[in-house]
């Protein structure tokens, strides 16, 4: 019996580590890669010892990039910053809008109701640059062209109907007796809102907010067609790596790892915060 | 003191001494930034037009989309000359060229009054022009009002001209005496042979003379140069793997994309020639060609070369030239040759793809724009790009018989004057313009990855292809 379980693990132990060599490699090689020259880089054969450099990330965070070829302007950390600011006011004001409307779409049955929910979901439906160049014209109009708020507007595309539908749901999971109890003690409609619906579906929200974040950040068509060069996310401006002379290899490692950190950071956050969430739920039964 | 001053900024217009000597020597005379500044514009006045007032839009400010590019840098590094030489502003977007031309498609799309002037490519004019976002640039080149005396239009290539230029009419001939201008070439590629010399060397071979030949040296480097392959051309699925090395070897051999009669286009890629062709073509990408060749885009077929992955390529020669600079492992090695596909053939016939600056019809400015446009595209900032910059290839004649250009090209890129001086005369769009033409392009890239496949025989393949094309030429009124 102990010998098949050891064996068991044993077998388990290569699978996970034979899945997880699989998916992280990748990101493990253009990890290195960010420590390369591009000459190291497109070696042939492609070799695991090189002797490391910090320029890609110098490059990336000054801005500038000296080549033999000549002096490279990079607005890279520009790009970074559009991204977080962009990506976090959408969210924040995808939260604002859409817990209350999940609730209210979870408690309370109205005129319409599911045609609105259906209404705002339709929204992840519609082709993106379908609805840009509409929206491009009436951007002109109202002033909105090229303006974050603007940007922040159109991302609740992105976001609001991820947030609302998710957040729906987990609200709906919950009891109404234990917020029906709540209110009979003499507590107001806001106050249980705030004090036991938010509370019990906080894991729903904070995954809702995170899949939104990354929805937003990984998106560029939006800030491509709305705006100028100035306010681009990390996605449009990585490109700016691959010119007609050349593909600057390293810096795109680089900008990869930069941009991929506080995605992950936030993930690693907000895992550890739904684990403990959904495990305190489990144990209390 | 002051005339001095006045020499030095003479020499600073003719390109003699840099802007920071500039700045050095003037400090040397005790002058500031501002005299300086004034004795520029002035000198810079007097060499350009005598009789021209560039200083009509005085106070205007400029907004242009442009792709990432060498070509920028060199705008960009001698930009301060314009705005003291016409007292105008100019500020630009700049845009990775991968998601460039959605950026410029949604900007005219949607009339966008934002930019003035952008860059184009003059395939796009094709589109652009007849949906009325750009301005035929005739109104402005031949009015001596709008244009300075020594702006010099008949000294841009006149297979440049032509190509950029088109009636409107599909299957009309680019060119034609009623074709408008839609846009003014800036900077170009032809497509030729960069090889590295040290893996012809170690095999033993010189570059090929036409296809044939091609065939026959680029399975000896497979063979003999112990790893790289031995010729990269694009193959990703698109209009941009037609363009380069493959249509340039098709119109080698007199073969067109469409016949044209009383107006009515009907496909050609079906004739004896072009299967023959088509065959030696798939057979050296089959024997000789990269493992992914149908992923392969520009980035790809350059990168190999610069890294010592692929013998020769046969695309841009400015492909070539830049896998000769930079941090590449191969600097130094590349050279340049011309290639005549076709053994018959007296030249070669390479076509052309032209960065090009058009104006947007949606623009306030118009006439600013176009101060913006010939100052852009003129002999002077021509030079200084092809000079100190990397503004390859220039547009005009002159710029290519300039001294100190053809030195410096000379000495860094063996070959390269040689294979563009040989080819010039009959680099132009060998491509039918009509409005279908990125849609029936794609789908001849699709076509030849079939055929490298092996999935479809080849001339089943262009038969196939020629039915396809002239239904949908049909069913667009197009063909008949």
């Amino acid at each position: 019996m102990e010998r098949s379980s050891s064996l068991e693990k044993a077998i388990r132990g290569i699978l996970i580590t034979a899945v997880l060599l699989f998916f992280l490699f990748p990101i493990f090689w253009i990890f290195l890669m960010s420590f390369q020259t591009n000459e190291d880089i497109l070696r042939i054969p492609p070799s695991l010892f090189f002797e490391p450099t910090l320029q890609n990330y110098s490059a990336l965070l000054t801005g500038k990039l000296e080549t033999a070829a000549g002096s490279l302007d990079i607005a890279f950390m520009r790009n970074l910053g559009n991204s977080l600011l962009l990506s976090t006011f959408s969210v924040l004001l995808s939260l604002a809008l859409g817990v209350p409307a999940a609730y209210a779409f979870a408690r309370f049955k109205f005129r319409l109701g599911e045609n609105i929910a259906f209404t705002l979901l339709s929204f992840r439906f519609a082709p993106p640059l379908l609805v840009l160049l509409p929206l491009s014209l009436f951007f002109k109009q109202l002033g909105l062209t090229d303006t974050y708020i603007g940007l922040i507007w159109v991302y609740q595309l992105i976001c609001l109907p991820l947030i609302l539908w998710i957040v729906r749901g987990y609200f709906e999971d919950i009891s109404p007796d234990i917020e029906n109890a709540y209110r009979i003690a003499g507590h107001s409609w806001w106050r249980t809102f705030r004090r036991i619906a938010i509370p019990l579906a906080r894991p729903g929200i904070a995954a809702a907010g995170l899949l939104a974040f990354i929805f937003a950040w990984n998106n560029f068509i939006f800030a491509l067609i709305l705006a100028s060069a100035s306010k681009q996310p990390v996605t449009v401006g990585a490109l700016a790596f691959v010119t007609a002379s050349g593909i600057q290899y390293g810096q795109i490692a680089a900008a990869i790892v930069l941009s991929v950190t506080p995605t992950l950071l936030l993930a690693l956050y907000a895992q550890r915060y739904l684990v403990e969430g959904l495990s305190l739920g489990a144990v209390k039964g | 003191m002051f005339e001095k001053g006045h020499d030095l900024a003479a020499a600073f217009v003719r390109k003699q001494i840099g802007r920071r000597e500039l700045i050095q020597r003037a400090g040397q005379l005790g002058l500031g930034v501002a005299a300086t500044s004034f004795l520029v514009a002035q000198a810079m006045g007097q060499a350009m037009a005598a009789d021209f007032d560039w200083k009509k839009y005085s106070g205007t400010k400029l907004k242009l989309l442009l792709n990432k590019h060498p070509y920028v840098d060199a705008m960009v590094a001698d930009l301060e000359n314009f705005k003291m030489l016409t007292g105008m502003d100019v500020s630009y977007d700049v845009f990775p060229e991968d998601v460039y031309f959605d950026k410029v498609t949604a900007a005219l799309s949607s009339g966008s009054s934002e930019y003035d002037a952008f860059m184009t490519g003059a395939y796009m004019t094709w589109t652009y022009g007849p949906a009325g976002w750009i301005e035929d640039l005739n109104a402005y080149i031949k009015d001596p009002a709008k244009t300075n005396p020594n702006y010099d239009w008949e000294d841009v290539l006149p297979g440049l001209r032509a190509s950029t230029a088109w009636n409107g009419v599909p299957g009309g001939e680019l060119g034609s005496a009623d074709a408008k201008q839609w846009c003014i070439p800036w900077g170009y590629e032809l497509n030729n042979l960069s090889y590295n010399q040290k893996i012809f060397d170690k095999v033993g071979v010189e570059p090929p003379k036409n296809l044939e030949d091609m065939v026959g040296v680029a399975a000896k480097l497979t063979k003999d140069a112990g790893g790289p392959y031995g010729v990269g051309v694009r193959g990703s699925r698109s209009w941009a793997s037609i363009h380069p090395g493959f249509l340039s070897g098709y119109s080698n051999y007199g073969q067109r994309d469409f016949t044209v009669t009383d107006g009515k286009l009907k496909a050609a890629m079906n004739t004896a020639e072009s299967k023959a062709y088509h065959k030696l073509w798939v057979q050296m990408i089959q024997e000789s060609g990269p493992k992914n060749w149908s992923t392969y885009t520009w980035y790809q077929v350059g990168t190999d070369l610069g890294a010592g992955a692929s013998a020769m390529i046969f695309d841009a020669d400015i492909l070539g030239y830049f896998m000769n600079g930079g941090d590449n492992k191969e600097k130094g090695n590349i050279h340049y040759a011309p290639f005549a596909a076709n053994p018959a053939a007296t030249a070669p016939t390479p076509n052309v793809w032209i960065w090009s600056l058009a104006m947007s019809s949606f623009s306030a400015q118009k006439d600013a724009a176009w101060y913006f446009m010939q100052w852009a595209s003129s002999v002077e900032h021509d030079l200084f790009g092809a000079r100190k910059m990397d503004f390859v290839n220039p547009v005009r004649a002159s710029v290519w018989k300039d001294e100190e250009f053809r030195g410096r090209i000379d000495k860094s890129y063996p070959g390269y004057l040689n294979q563009h001086d040989a080819s010039a005369p009959g680099a132009k769009i060998y491509f039918t313009a009509q409005p279908l033409f990125f849609d029936l392009t794609t789908q001849w890239a699709e076509t030849l990855q079939k055929m490298v496949a092996k999935e479809v025989p080849i001339d089943e393949g262009l038969d196939q292809l020629a039915a396809s094309v002239d239904k949908q030429l049909e069913d667009a009124g197009l063909g008949g």
